[in-house]
């Protein structure tokens, strides 16, 4: 089969012929030249449906590193402007919303979409119209590798949970028998319920069971008491909020005692009104921590307490160093050629280019990207939850 | 013009494709069948495509049939969501009403769960890096693949009910039990209405798969099943046109209302509710009353003159 772009002239082979007229008239038309008239970065999150959860977050970041890296100056002196199109949590919905971004709205580069899922739907249409895309929250495998001009900040669900099995063995040397929860339904969980069962092995640990349950559940009796009859010493969820919330609260209110391990999908704040004073101890592996100790995480937990009174989340972090990226790559291009004398096209490709070559200093860390766009992020933390009382908690960072 | 096909094709496209999944529940419901197993095939539909599009074990084959195995993906879709309509709806229509939905959900569900489970789906991931279909460029060019398919479907739907089968299954859906002493066998007719949805749900998921570029479980889901029969609802479920206006309707009113961020899903209940509250046998149910003239008014009846004993 050959490539699509290699057909890119031909017409649907039973397209009337007026219709192909219009079609190669208006390919033509596409193709003139277009200036760049304002510097805008497109924003791809859920803002809408049960994706939402982890979509807020990221708004706020994105938001956040607008007010913020234009206060510092902006692009060499001109501001930028952030363009916020909703995904919802579903294919159709990122596929809409990067359209809009890269015809309507004429957008230098996209930071999106949340889930793994709509990334292998929306990715695509991006990679054709050649718009860089860096996704802030895509870990599963393959998504840098849809095309030249997809990337990610978010690093691959592969090396960052193994160091929460590390922990929890750290904090408890007799651990022997583990149970495996994870969401079915969830291409993430799934994924990242592998990497957990066999570092599970790798540490010499059993997996007495291995439990499965959907994203949308809300009673978990069987796999609790399949926890219990199996009397293990570890839990590991991968799972996400609301669900992973609910899992553990059932687990303690039935009477498990030992210690906890949640994936990443359990990473936010979100899950504690789920599981209020139970969610204690959880133990969470994490690609951010505001307790990272480079200068630029340290002004931004700094700025973003003042602002949210809250230290901010791996989401937020993450939607944070997806703009910060660009901004920067595109600084470097502004000093070489000011930005508003180029052309739209050649302005996209340039960037796409820039992004992979430079090095940045973010929240996360230093990160860089390997030649496919894959994030290379060398720091990962592990936290523990604690709260204070039913509403209110941290992740308490663990050394 | 072309960015107006660039940023709205793909919701062009959206709408043919609700409309088409809309139909597919019109037919059995023509046999008065109240099923809502549409995703189930559609889902069975996309998986076909993809599996047949990725999986290296068809290599071969594609590199022999070119463009040709596009059109190989909807026959084989359309077979096989054929025959598990069958082995599904000859059990399943001996339900009635709220039962044979509740079936038809469970049916979904496990058509959704085996495909979370196996590996040749890509389990929870699903597929992905689907290849596009006669040199496809921009989404909006996936109008001359469901358009035709549409005006096809539309064409055979109002054939069928101006055919003997469509009288048998009004006959059916009006009252089972007199079309049978009719001699209209039932179970026959509707099978048949079933089938022809399940078929015309697989081609839709196969021609789908393309268009999404992957194909994972949350395809067919219960919540698919619900947004289907909203469009049915919508649109008015007595006339071929009801599903086509409803599916188009519902898919372009959250798009359109973009520009209103967080209202917009506000606006789509609002029509979801509005509609259902005054419009009973759908908007094209209501246009069709109005073009209609008025049924004659039944004489008041006059009081029957008291009688004195």
């Amino acid at each position: 089969m050959r490539h699509p772009a290699q057909r890119r002239s031909q017409l649907p082979s039973f397209a009337h012929p007026a219709l192909g007229a219009t079609l190669a008239l208006s390919l033509s038309l596409g193709a003139q030249a277009q200036k760049v008239e304002t510097i805008s970065i497109g924003v791809a999150v859920a803002q809408t449906s049960n994706t939402a959860l982890l979509g807020q977050e990221q708004v706020i970041g994105a938001k956040f590193a607008e007010k913020f890296l234009n206060g510092r100056g902006g692009i060499n002196g001109t501001p930028f402007k952030l363009v916020f199109q909703d995904t919802g949590g579903d294919e159709a919905g990122a596929i809409n919303a990067f359209q809009n971004l890269i015809t309507k709205d004429r957008v230098l580069g996209i930071v999106g979409p949340t889930l793994s899922q709509q990334a292998f739907a929306s990715d695509p249409i991006a990679e054709r119209a050649k718009v860089p895309v860096l996704g802030p929250s895509n870990t599963a495998k393959g998504i840098p590798q849809i095309g030249n001009f997809i990337a990610r900040v978010s690093a691959p669900v592969a090396v960052v949970a193994p160091n929460a099995v590390r922990q929890a063995l750290k904090l408890d040397p007799k651990i022997k028998e583990v149970a495996v929860l994870y969401a079915q339904n969830d291409a993430f969980s799934t994924s990242e319920t592998g990497t957990f069962q066999q570092t599970a092995k790798d540490q010499g640990l059993t997996v007495a069971t291995v439990q499965k349950f959907q994203t949308t559940d809300t009673d978990f009796t069987t796999q609790v008491t399949a926890v219990l009859n199996a009397k293990v010493d570890l839990v590991i969820i991968s799972g996400l909020a609301a669900d992973g919330g609910n899992l553990v609260k059932q687990l303690r209110q039935l009477g498990y005692k030992g210690l906890i391990i949640g994936g990443n999908g359990l990473n936010t704040s979100n899950m504690f009104p789920v599981c209020q004073k139970l969610c204690d101890g959880v133990i969470i592996a994490q690609a951010y921590s505001p307790a990272q100790p480079s200068a630029a995480n340290q002004v931004f937990v700094k700025e973003y307490t003042a602002q949210y009174k809250k230290a901010p989340p791996q989401f937020a972090a993450q939607a944070y160093a997806g703009v910060q990226v660009m901004v920067e790559a595109l600084k470097v291009i502004d000093r070489k050629k000011k930005l508003n004398t180029w052309d739209l096209d050649d302005l996209r490709a340039e960037l796409n280019k820039q992004i992979l070559l430079g090095k940045y200093s973010t929240p996360l860390g230093p990160i860089a990207f390997d030649k496919e766009g894959e994030v290379i992020q060398k720091e990962f933390y592990v936290a523990q939850i604690r709260m204070k009382d039913a509403k209110t908690g941290s992740f308490v960072y663990l050394k | 013009m072309t960015d107006f096909l660039s940023t709205y094709g793909f919701l062009i496209v959206t709408m043919l494709q609700a409309g088409l999944l809309g139909l597919s529940l019109y037919f059995p419901l023509q046999a008065g069948q109240l099923s809502l197993a549409s995703p189930g095939f559609y889902s069975l539909g996309g998986y076909v495509a993809a599996i047949l599009l990725t999986n290296p074990a068809f290599a071969g084959l594609r590199d022999t049939l070119g463009n040709a195995m596009f059109p190989l993906t909807w026959l084989v879709a359309a077979v096989l969501a054929g025959l598990l309509g069958l082995l599904v709806g000859v059990p399943a229509l001996r339900l009635r009403g709220i039962y044979l939905a509740l079936a038809t959900i469970a049916f979904v569900e496990i058509l959704r769960v085996i495909s979370l489970n196996l590996s040749v789906t890509g389990g929870a991931i699903g597929l992905f890096g689907i290849p596009q279909p006669f040199g496809i460029v921009d989404r909006w060019q996936y109008v001359f693949i469901f358009g035709p398919l549409l005006i096809l479907t539309l064409l055979f739907a109002r054939q069928m009910e101006r055919s003997r089968v469509g009288r048998a299954l009004r006959a059916i859906r009006e009252d089972e039990l007199a079309a049978d002493a009719m001699g209209v066998p039932p179970t026959r007719y509707k099978v048949l209405a079933f089938v022809t949805g399940a078929v015309l749900a697989g081609i839709v998921g196969s021609m789908s798969a393309p268009l999404l570029s992957s194909w994972n479980a949350r395809q067919g889901t219960f919540d698919a099943s619900i947004a289907i029969l909203a469009f049915v609802l919508i649109g008015g479920s007595r006339n071929i046109w009801g599903p086509v206006v409803g599916g188009a309707l519902l898919t372009a009113v959250p798009e359109v209302l973009r520009f209103l961020a967080d209202w917009r899903l506000v606006i789509n209940g609002l029509v979801l509710v509005v509609a259902s509250l005054y419009l009973p046998q759908g908007i094209v149910g209501a246009l069709e009353k109005l073009g209609r003239p008025r049924p004659p008014q039944r004489p008041t009846p006059v009081k029957p003159a008291e009688v004195t004993p």
